[in-house]
């Protein structure tokens, strides 16, 4: 197996207690490889990679990627059962098979047409050379939405997620992201377009994740530990509980849809009033 | 007809897991249906001491999957007679001794005789938890009305939910009504705004669930505590019967009438 070079995608709930892997995710600059123990039966394998894609099925909803299969050639069977296997417990795409004695990943596209812009960099993210020790889950998000075929290059095309955003899932998008439900704590959203989000806002969020600042973060209710619009920041104060128990406080505003975006490199809310109004009276974000 | 697997579950560690599946388990069987739970907190069980057949273990679930015994031989009936039967966990082994298959397989059979299989997650969102969670079509979700529980539960119904399981029930333990009165702690209302699933069931903080845990016997069985009632509701409530939520009222006695009176705060802490 070509998996040395590739660092180990563990995005802890994939573990497999004392068990040896035969089902090995790993990734490299956009490329997202699932690695198949040559020696392992196939249906095995099968049962592993069931076991990993609805495990994760939050991730594995769309994106391309590559199989290798290691010193082992696939029969036709073996390989439509693999194929089905993604394509029933996964949205993902098999971009290509990488298979037989000596064939290892290239760091060539995977495919030229829907090859998809390089992940941005973030705090969450890395220089694409580099090869990185761990990607993170949100890394891992990332590169899948980026290799969507529906992603675009642009910041035309919206993303609607019809869930609400819990604890440790995370959500990247490419364009403008859209969000029917809440975004509870402890789970992170980034956009490269503009995140609106139809309940309250008390994860991480990041808009115009690519370094757009004229990006918004649009919100029944933002009380976010943590806000970012391109390289701008703000994050609660200390005392505020808000974003803690999501109480409600004194603070008259609290509740009321709001717009969060940057004036002067800082971040600024105020009562929203239409996504290209004319907003002066914001005050800076505090939680 | 076959029947009801459900995982007991929450994330954080010491909300009453294991104190929910014996006292649901012992109302389930109440109501006169056959009810089997099982522990799967491998290594660290519990459910046998706050049902009181501790001394009764010969063979447990890993015993079970490996084939050493019968399934039938490793169920203990309960001191009460009713049809209530545990599956203890295996003290001295770890949770990969058993794998989510295997579990599938022991739920499977036992669905086939009996009414209701309740399954005690241990805490955690590892191997114990993924084998726990495999074996079960539906999730009751406890937790307690604390910032780190909820946060515990929500990556929990995340989780939940991306292994198929959806619509998890939650069950709010310990709530301390004096406290919600005076804002220190959070109510009903806060904990479903944030975690968006249906509540089934709210538990007072009662010391008589301690007392009933260190005696081995739960406490539904307790006809004048409060949360023995409160869990006796749920299990109707699993069972599909309608039965309005009663909302927590503060015990009424003297001395907080008193402590109303002059406005004098209570000590923070909770019942139980």
């Amino acid at each position: 197996m070509v998996v040395s070079e590739h660092p180990v995608i563990d995005p802890g709930y994939s573990s497999n207690g004392g068990r040896r892997r035969a089902v090995l995710v790993t990734g490299r600059g956009t490329d997202i490889a699932f690695n198949l123990d040559a020696n392992a039966p196939v249906e095995q394998l099968a049962q592993e990679l069931t076991d990993q894609l609805m495990g994760q099925s939050f991730l594995y909803s769309r994106g391309g990627i590559s199989v290798n299969t290691g010193s082992r050639t696939l029969t036709e069977d073996e390989e439509s059962e693999i194929r089905r296997v993604f394509k029933e417990k996964s949205g993902l795409r098999i971009s290509r098979f990488v298979s037989g004695d000596g064939e290892s990943f290239t760091d060539g596209p995977l495919d030229n047409e829907e090859r998809a812009p390089i992940a941005p960099p973030l705090p969450l993210s890395r220089a694409d050379d580099v090869p990185v020790a761990q990607l993170s889950t949100a890394d891992l998000a990332r590169l899948l939405s980026g290799m969507s075929p529906q992603s675009e290059r642009s910041r035309t095309g919206g993303m609607v997620v019809r869930a609400t955003v819990r604890s440790g899932e995370s959500v990247h998008h490419f364009g403008d992201l859209v969000i029917l439900g809440d975004v509870n704590p402890g789970s992170e959203v980034s956009a490269d377009g503009d995140i609106v989000v139809m309940g309250s806002v008390k994860g991480l969020c990041h808009a115009g994740a690519a370094g757009d600042e004229k990006a918004v973060i649009i919100a029944l209710d933002i009380a976010s530990p943590c806000l970012r619009i391109g390289s701008a920041e703000a994050m609660a104060s200390a005392v505020s509980p808000r974003s803690r128990t999501g109480k409600r406080g004194k603070d008259s505003s609290a509740g009321e849809p709001a717009i969060a975006y940057v004036r002067k490199s800082s971040i600024y809310v105020s009562p929203f009033a239409g996504r290209f109004a004319r907003y002066t009276k914001g005050v800076p974000y505090e939680g | 007809m076959k029947g009801r697997t459900i995982v007991i579950t929450s994330g954080k560690g010491g909300v009453g897991k294991t104190t929910a599946t014996a006292n649901l388990g012992s109302a389930l069987a109440m109501r006169g249906h056959r009810v089997v739970v099982i522990d799967t907190d491998i290594g660290l069980r519990n459910l046998d001491v706050i049902m009181g057949l501790e001394n009764r273990i010969v063979y447990d679930l890993v015993n079970v999957v490996e084939g050493k015994c019968r399934l039938r031989q490793a169920m203990i009936q309960d001191k009460h007679k009713l049809e209530l039967y545990l599956i203890p966990a295996a003290q001295t082994r770890e949770k990969d001794s058993v794998s989510p298959e295997q579990l599938k397989a022991v739920c499977a059979e036992l669905e086939e005789e009996y009414d209701y299989i309740l399954i005690d997650c241990p805490a955690g969102i590892e191997q114990g938890f993924k084998n726990a969670v495999a074996a079960a079509g539906e999730a009751v979700i406890v937790t307690t009305p604390e910032v780190s529980a909820i946060r515990d539960a929500d990556r929990v119904i995340g989780l939940l939910e991306a292994s198929g399981l959806h619509r998890p029930k939650l069950v709010i333990n310990r709530i301390s009504a004096e406290m919600v009165k005076r804002g220190d702690m959070m109510g009903q209302g806060d904990v479903e705004a944030l975690l968006a699933v249906e509540v089934i069931g709210l538990v007072p903080a009662d010391e008589r669930t301690v007392s009933a845990a260190n005696r081995g016997i739960p406490v539904v069985h307790d006809d004048r505590s409060s949360a023995g009632g409160a869990f006796t509701r749920i299990a109707a409530r699993i069972d599909g019967e309608e039965v309005p939520l009663q909302e927590i009222e503060p015990r009424p006695g003297m001395f907080n009438r008193l402590r109303d009176m002059v406005g004098m705060k209570g000590r923070a802490y909770s019942h139980a």
